[in-house]
């Protein structure tokens, strides 16, 4: 197992990919605090899932928006688990809509949970891994933050930004030990981005080189690996878990 | 002051934080004009003096050792742009080497940090480290 005595700490853990790699990481020995919102119930079922299999894992309330409440949440890893190797930066929300008819607060909110998330939980760890000279932070970001899409313009700057910040604070934490790398699901099924799915589905995967949607477990398998000693020398990267799509030109196809 | 209990850790923390070799880090040097300091690399130096000797100090800490708690008024002129009497008379216990520079009424205080040496870092690891009193 290649997270044994590891403790990981994974934001907006009990639904979709985010549940998804707390039972990856629990799968390879790790210790998983399961951060929620507003699901405490599925947070709650899935500790006990993980616990059930033999795993160790604690829910921990908090809105990672919220500067004060991404310290608490951090604290109360360490002083649930006994310490703190992972942050998985995963909590995210969507508020599709076309620019036209964009409120201020549409794109505010999912620039707060989206990227401030990410600013504030990963500055959160900062003293604790820095002292101990050794941290693994992976965002979840989306290849919406290197491609456009209509109706996401808010999400799509969301997550651009975290690619952006996922660069600079790689080169600036390098030298205290602190990997910082991001994961760029594509089209991923899960309740968040149903409605794009749904409403695009056939036509969209047709379009996929590898003609299917990702699974939550392809997200979550690179996320351990970028997690775990196996991606020591990677840092700075911004992975797409995609099937090809964003490799692609998407003007049809040849004859 | 000639503290030197903590100088092997401090030299170490110092190379490693700026890639060279130990034997450059010398008491007299300056941190930030001889060795090139940047801030990243004071944070840098902080955390593994951490680490190597369980004391914990911030960047804030080491502006306060510096200024001795006197406020950012008294120590420095904001018109004049000069570092106070009183002011120097701080520096000159903390960073008693410039006390032959015949700095006073000279010293900008953002120059000031550009004086501060391994020696001076040392001294207030020893601070730190050692408990009031004994």
């Amino acid at each position: 197992m290649k997270m044994q005595d590891k403790v990981a700490l994974v934001t907006g853990g009990a639904k979709g990919i985010g549940r998804a790699i707390c039972i990856a990481l629990a799968d390879e020995g790790a210790s998983v605090a399961v951060n929620y919102r507003s699901s405490k119930a599925q947070a709650q079922e899935l500790v006990d899932e993980i616990e059930a299999a033999g795993g160790k894992s604690v829910a921990i309330a908090g809105d990672v928006s919220n500067p004060a409440e991404a310290v608490s949440m951090v604290e109360q890893t360490i002083a649930e688990l006994g310490g703190l190797h992972v942050l998985v930066n995963n909590a995210g929300i969507v508020k599709d809509t076309l620019i036209f008819n964009m409120e201020p607060e549409d794109w505010q909110s999912v620039m707060n949970v989206n990227f401030g998330g990410v600013f504030n939980s990963t500055k959160a760890t900062l003293g604790h891994f820095m002292a101990q000279r050794e941290g693994s932070i992976i965002n979840i970001s989306s290849v919406m933050g290197e491609r456009g899409w209509i109706g996401q313009a808010n999400y799509s700057a969301s997550k651009g930004a975290i690619n952006a910040f996922t660069r600079s604070a790689a080169v600036e934490l390098a030298r205290f030990g602190i990997r910082v790398n991001a994961v760029l699901p594509g089209f991923a099924p899960t309740d968040m981005v149903s409605g794009l799915v749904d409403k695009g589905g056939k036509g969209i995967k047709k379009q996929i080189p590898l003609r299917d949607f990702a699974r939550v477990e392809d997200v979550a398998a690179l996320t351990v690996f970028l997690a775990s000693p196996d991606s020591a020398y990677l840092t700075g990267t911004c992975l797409p878990v995609d099937g090809g799509a964003s490799a692609q030109l998407g003007l049809g196809r040849p004859e | 002051m000639t503290n030197v209990e903590f100088l092997p850790q401090v030299r170490s923390a110092v190379a490693e934080a700026l890639g060279i070799e130990e034997d450059e880090v010398t008491p007299q040097a300056t941190l930030l004009d001889e060795l090139g300091a940047e801030s990243i690399d004071l944070l840098d130096m902080l955390f593994r003096l951490q680490r190597s000797m369980g004391v914990k100090i911030q960047a804030a800490d080491l502006a306060n050792y510096v200024q001795g708690g006197i406020p950012d008024d008294d120590f420095g002129s904001e018109e004049q742009d000069v570092i106070t009497p009183a002011g120097m008379a701080q520096l000159k216990i903390v960073m008693p080497q410039i006390i032959p520079m015949n700095l006073d009424g000279k010293l900008q205080p953002e120059k000031v940090m550009s004086y501060f040496t391994v020696q001076n870092l040392v001294d207030m690891v020893t601070s730190r480290a050692t408990p009031v009193g004994t």
